[in-house]
């Protein structure tokens, strides 16, 4: 599977995350919100920014419990809960986001 | 009929050991099993009977190791294990079964009926009858040495932070240290602060310990998908950075699974007795206060009640020291009704929290540590496994309860005498 972004084809696996994860650029955000019928408003973006923020650091995806949780530490309590993450995200926080910002899907313990 | 299908037969076969064939061939019948399964419990589905969930491997049995059945069998009669058998039993086995034990407990007649699903488990992972999300956590698991996918980069990244809130530095690759100490993905992603405990009551106690770069991951998926091959292999990377370093103890972290999987069947698995001993952080803990070097001041009045982990308890016999320690720090601490051994799973174990198609089905059996808590009336729940923490948060947030959940660890840690 591909999709198209700013000119250019982004491979991604059979559930839409990127193949190469060095590739990522905002338009590809973009188109992936859109194929998903949203618009990424700046509270979308706060979000994004900080899961490529927390990949870089921790070389990890965070599930959605770990997202809310760090999410609530950096940008204040009101947004580190999962009912505002999934205002947001309505596939997921976790999975939604983590697609469009680039990152591979969130995984949970055994 | 596919390849795979036939693989997984095979393995099935493998599995009948004298255990199981006698466990099938004690089987009464009475149903008693089902009354102590919260998937049952919590839905009334008779489908949901553990040893229901046994049929495909009761099926090979009975042609396989009784007179009737190979009689049966040789005159080309009787009923042959089939490829949609699998198909049709993989949910029971993999998405209403957390392997909490507790089938087992009551069993009239002993059987082990956990260690069974445990073994058919085996056979369907063969076949290719696992869910997605136990398969990669596997494969994640042998390519980075965690479930989660944690590296050893995320955990020295966790560890920075820690080090940095605590002013402590963590030993890593401690030559001849005593401990050895293991952590759940889980822990180093999102509880840090379990880290952190350990690292503050170490120091209070004085406790020699090390974490190992090359073995620092307590899960092991292996024993939740089912395969001995994966679950030796992981085993056999924690027995070798411990006897490297050379440490009397390994430790076992706030995780339900681990501690069976290396404290039990850790040499079993690797076929020879290891040279250290594996101890629990709870067992451990409570050594170290029996001994006077852990001290605690007991301050917190606000109710609290325990949530043993299955594994914990059940399978891992830790059942006294977490209440002598919750005691020595809680004024009103309330068993909740069946405690202990006897505990409800929070519905999360034995691979179901990885397995994202048995999330529904989960909230809905939580009903069960729901009434538990109800009818304890307490709003402070203290558990120590950090899979059950997530779990429990989930069913808490589900039926829009209001009950704080917390480790002991991190418990013990703030009614540390500094």
């Amino acid at each position: 599977m591909a999709i198209e972004a700013n000119g250019k084809t982004f491979e991604t696996d059979e559930e839409g995350y990127l193949t190469n994860l060095g590739e990522w650029e905002p338009a590809v955000a973009e188109v992936m919100a859109a194929e998903d019928d949203l618009e990424l408003t700046s509270e979308h973006w706060e979000i994004i920014n900080f899961l490529r923020e927390y990949y870089e650091e921790y070389q990890i995806a965070p599930a959605v419990r770990v997202l809310t949780k760090a999410v609530g530490k950096k940008l204040g309590k009101e947004k580190g809960n999962s009912k505002y993450l999934y205002a947001l995200f309505p596939y997921g926080p976790g999975k939604q986001a983590c697609r469009f910002a680039g990152l591979p899907k969130p995984t949970g313990c055994i | 009929m596919s390849e795979t299908f036939d693989l997984g037969v095979e393995a099935m076969k493998a599995q009948l050991d004298a255990k199981v064939a006698s466990y099938f061939s004690s089987c009464v019948h009475c149903g008693l099993c089902a009354e102590a399964c919260l998937f049952y419990t919590e839905t009334g589905d008779p489908h949901f009977t553990p040893i229901y969930k046994l049929e495909p491997m009761k099926k090979l049995w009975r042609r396989e190791k009784t007179f009737w059945g190979k009689l049966g069998a040789s005159l080309g009669m009787g009923e042959e294990l089939t490829e949609q058998d699998f198909a049709d039993w993989e949910t029971l086995v993999y998405d209403s079964c957390t392997l909490c034990g507790r089938c087992s407990m009551v069993c009239p007649v002993g059987n082990d009926i956990t260690y069974m699903i445990r073994k058919q488990r085996e056979a369907f992972s063969v076949a290719g009858y696992a869910p997605e999300g136990m398969k990669e956590a596997s494969r994640r698991a042998l390519k980075f040495g965690s479930p989660m996918g944690v590296t050893f980069k995320t955990l020295q990244a966790t560890l920075s932070h820690v080090e940095k809130d605590t002013g402590l530095t963590i030993p890593v690759d401690q030559q001849g240290a005593d401990y050895m100490t293991l952590f759940s993905s889980m822990e180093i992603v999102n509880f840090p602060e379990y880290i952190e405990s350990i690292a503050r009551i170490f120091k209070s106690a004085g406790v020699s310990w090390t974490i190992s770069s090359k073995a620092y991951e307590a899960t092991n998926s292996g024993i939740q998908i089912g395969n001995k091959e994966i679950a030796a292999e992981l085993v056999g990377r924690v027995v070798e950075a411990a006897e490297d370093l050379g440490v009397k103890y390994v430790v076992s972290p706030e995780c339900g699974h681990a501690y069976t999987a290396i404290r039990w069947e850790g040499p079993n698995l690797i076929g020879r007795a290891f040279n250290f001993e594996v101890v629990h952080i709870l067992e451990l803990l409570e050594q170290l206060q029996s001994e006077g070097r852990l001290k605690l001041k007991s301050t917190e009045q606000t109710p609290m009640t325990l949530h043993d982990p299955c594994q914990i308890v059940r399978r891992g016999g830790v059942v006294d020291q977490p209440r002598v320690l919750l005691n020595s720090v809680a004024d009103n601490f309330k068993e909740m009704p069946d405690h202990g051994v006897m505990n409800w799973c929070c519905g999360g174990g034995g691979g179901v929290s990885a397995n994202e198609r048995a999330e529904e089905l989960r909230l809905e059996v939580f009903t069960r540590k729901k009434r538990q808590l109800d009818q304890t009336g307490v709003d402070t729940m203290v558990t120590a496994c950090a899979n059950c923490r997530i779990i429990l948060e989930e069913g808490i947030e589900h039926y829009e309860m209001d009950t704080e959940v917390i480790s002991l660890t991190e418990l013990l840690a703030e009614h540390l005498q500094e």
